[in-house]
């Protein structure tokens, strides 16, 4: 099966097929599931179908977990008490978690197609946005095209040298060199000489210094390509293969709306088995069930239960580290063995779009090394008069922690005094903005789960094992971690298992 | 024979294509390195700049889903070798700041500390905040501990 697979090039898809077949349920079986993100809601929303008695247990007074759009009038409040009121206008949004939908995440996919979610593209990599850094080209931002253009240039006119120096001689046969040299002049841009030069087949791919035009004016400038030295010292190389990424290829996708469409048509489907404002306090298994006590948490002291036959639990493991429950060592240690990614995203309206009006960037993403790392542009809404928003930060690593320690307003501020580096129009245009810091998130206290090859080997399996009649689920049960499509194949997989379990045991 | 100057640049080249593919990670790798890594060696800006993001300013902590322990007037702090293995090696919700052995310098998208960073943070944080411990830790002492042994998965 899987060389067939190979075979029609669809190994590298997730292993999600289509809906799951859970036939046979017991009659009158019940699983409580434990979080209304996307692994819990796949969960119960199979679940249900097969026959079970389900009840979903959220913190938040929400659905979708990190499946979140932030838009107009949304109020968000932060571990620590800031509470932010988002300004936007209507139809303006930010994800403050998942963003995009690559093609091959069938599972996810499906489910918004299942549930009506409507998709619309989502750019990767704009050919005209910028690539950054602060030590090259005097902190000028250059643009995609001329850098990916240069880099594969000089490339190919290097790799074109040694061959005709004759430097491959010991590595491939002269006629395959022959085709080397067309592959490299067709690759790099190269002229009749194979040399990467200022002309006709460079300006092609890093654009004229006068562009082409119509009638009298018409006459095009070629542009001057940088040299290798210049390329290869200003780095931006590094960022020249963003959207080459398995996960970043096109095509990419993202709802109309906002990502939080997926979590809100699940929390529709879904209607009153999902009760939420429930905090978790404490998980207990015996031979036939799972207890567990969840506090109501707009009345504080209020301990309710909750019974169920099994337990699918998809709490992040950042928080259920800390909930009591009776589980063996093996899953026990796995739960505590893993920590937790820092991000921070912040989005800002501006009054006009003025990265299409002056700069022609539509949507696709900037990247930089200021603490930012990058700008991402609205996919939606092109060519439209008006504000708009757009992703002025996606911090990762150390400076996601600084940010995290700001307060929400300074860490807006500083997005907008960082991102004036790259787009000077953001001082006169700035309206107002959003930040969330995913370790001041009340619901996950980090971003996603963050392992090693260490903790993989040793602690992976334990994870994924069932423990009695609970089984654990969500993007830090896979290998797709930090990713919604690791939320549903691991749902699909628990659920999957755990039903065999219950139709060998029957009811008890 | 490929001449010097051409070799010399195709070997560099190589280099580049190593490195680009080491550094080929998942989601938003920002693939410049960043500018702002964490330079200075005093506990105080160091809590400021980290540790406050989920400990808080005052060191009070914060209760969600779950809670971050505070560290103000803590006696878990008592005994240096929990909180240095901890910052370290992480603890659930708290990623490990620890450089793994071997590394010289934090990658892009890490929050590493040195030994010596590490030592200064948490010799501040049990001299504020109403801790009073006295002994002061060295970055020798760090150093003795286990770091953690690899990067995470990005």
């Amino acid at each position: 099966m899987y060389q067939a697979m190979t075979g029609m090039g669809l190994a590298h898809a997730s292993p999600s097929n289509g809906p799951i077949n859970l036939q046979g349920s017991p009659k009158d079986s019940s699983v409580l599931v434990l979080g209304a993100g996307i692994a819990g809601m796949t969960a119960a929303y199979e679940l249900r179908n097969a026959g079970y008695h389900v009840q979903v247990l959220e913190y938040n007074d929400r659905p979708g977990g990190r499946n979140w759009t932030l838009r107009g009038g949304d109020t968000y409040t932060e571990l620590g008490g800031a509470t932010q009121q988002c300004q936007f206008e209507k139809g303006l949004y930010i994800n403050p978690g998942p963003w995009r939908l690559p093609y091959h995440h069938q599972g996810i996919l499906s489910y918004a197609k299942r549930l009506g979610v409507q998709l619309e593209p989502f750019v990767q990599v704009n050919y005209n946005a910028y690539l950054h850094n602060t030590r090259a080209f005097g902190g000028k931002p250059q643009r995609y095209r001329e850098v990916r253009a240069d880099y594969h240039g000089h490339v190919a006119e290097l790799l074109a040298k040694a061959c005709r120096q004759k430097g491959l001689d010991a590595e491939i046969t002269h006629e395959d060199q022959e085709k080397l040299l067309a592959s490299l002049r067709n690759w790099g841009a190269l002229d009749q000489d194979y040399r990467y030069v200022r002309g006709a087949a460079a300006s092609d791919r890093r654009g004229y210094d006068k562009s082409r035009g119509g009638g009298k004016t018409a006459r095009p400038t070629f542009s001057t390509p940088v040299g290798l030295s210049d390329t290869l010292n200003a780095e931006l190389w590094r960022s020249v293969a963003h959207g080459d990424a398995l996960d970043m290829q096109t095509t990419l996708f993202q709802p109309v709306g906002g990502m939080g469409r997926i979590g809100e048509a699940f929390g529709a489907a879904l209607g009153p088995l999902i009760r939420y404002n429930a905090k978790v306090m404490e998980i207990r298994q015996d031979s036939s069930g799972v207890t567990v006590n969840y506090e109501d948490v707009k009345s504080p002291g209020t301990v309710i239960q909750a019974r169920a036959d099994w337990c699918v639990c998809t709490i992040p493991l950042s928080i259920l580290a800390q909930i009591p429950m009776n589980v063996g060592a093996p899953m026990a240690a796995a739960i505590r063995a893993v920590p937790y990614a820092s991000a921070v995203k912040v989005g800002l309206q501006f009054k006009r779009r003025f990265w299409e009006e002056d700069d022609h960037i539509y949507g696709g993403i900037s990247y930089t090394d200021l603490p930012i790392l990058n700008i991402s542009y609205p996919n939606s809404g092109f060519n439209s008069s008006g504000k708009g928003v757009l992703l002025g930060a996606y911090i990762w690593g150390m400076n996601a922690m600084e940010f995290t320690s700001m307060t929400p307003e300074e860490r807006v501020r500083k997005t907008v005094e960082y991102g004036s580096q790259i787009h000077p129009q953001y001082p006169a245009e700035f309206e107002n903005g959003i930040a969330v810091a995913w370790h001041r998130s009340p619901f996950t206290m980090g971003c996603f789960s963050l392992w090693t090859a260490e903790t993989r080997a040793k602690h992976y399996d334990n994870l994924c094992e069932i423990d009695g009649r609970i089984a654990l689920a969500g993007d830090h049960v896979s290998y797709f971690h930090g990713w919604q499509e690791g939320a549903v194949t691991s749902a699909l997989d628990a659920i999957g298992r755990v039903h065999e379990l219950a139709v060998s045991r029957g009811t008890t | 024979m490929m001449s010097r100057a051409c070799s010399k640049a195709a070997a560099q080249m190589v280099a580049i294509l190593i490195a680009t593919d080491v550094l080929a990670a998942h989601a938003d790798a920002p693939a410049v390195n960043s500018a702002a890594t964490l330079s200075s060696d005093s506990g105080a800006e160091i809590y400021q700049q980290i540790c406050q993001g989920c400990h808080m300013a005052q060191a009070q902590g914060a209760k969600g889903a779950a809670a971050y322990p505070k560290l103000a007037n803590n006696v878990s702090l008592t005994a240096w070798q929990y909180v240095a293995i901890t910052v370290l090696n992480g603890r659930s919700a708290m990623p490990a700041f620890g450089t793994p052995s071997g590394q010289v310098s934090s990658g892009p998208r890490l929050a590493l500390l040195s030994d010596t960073q590490i030592a200064a943070v948490i010799n501040f944080v049990r001299t504020h905040f109403g801790n009073r411990y006295r002994d002061v830790v060295t970055a020798a002492q760090i150093a003795s501990l286990p770091h953690p042994s690899l990067d995470p998965e990005l």
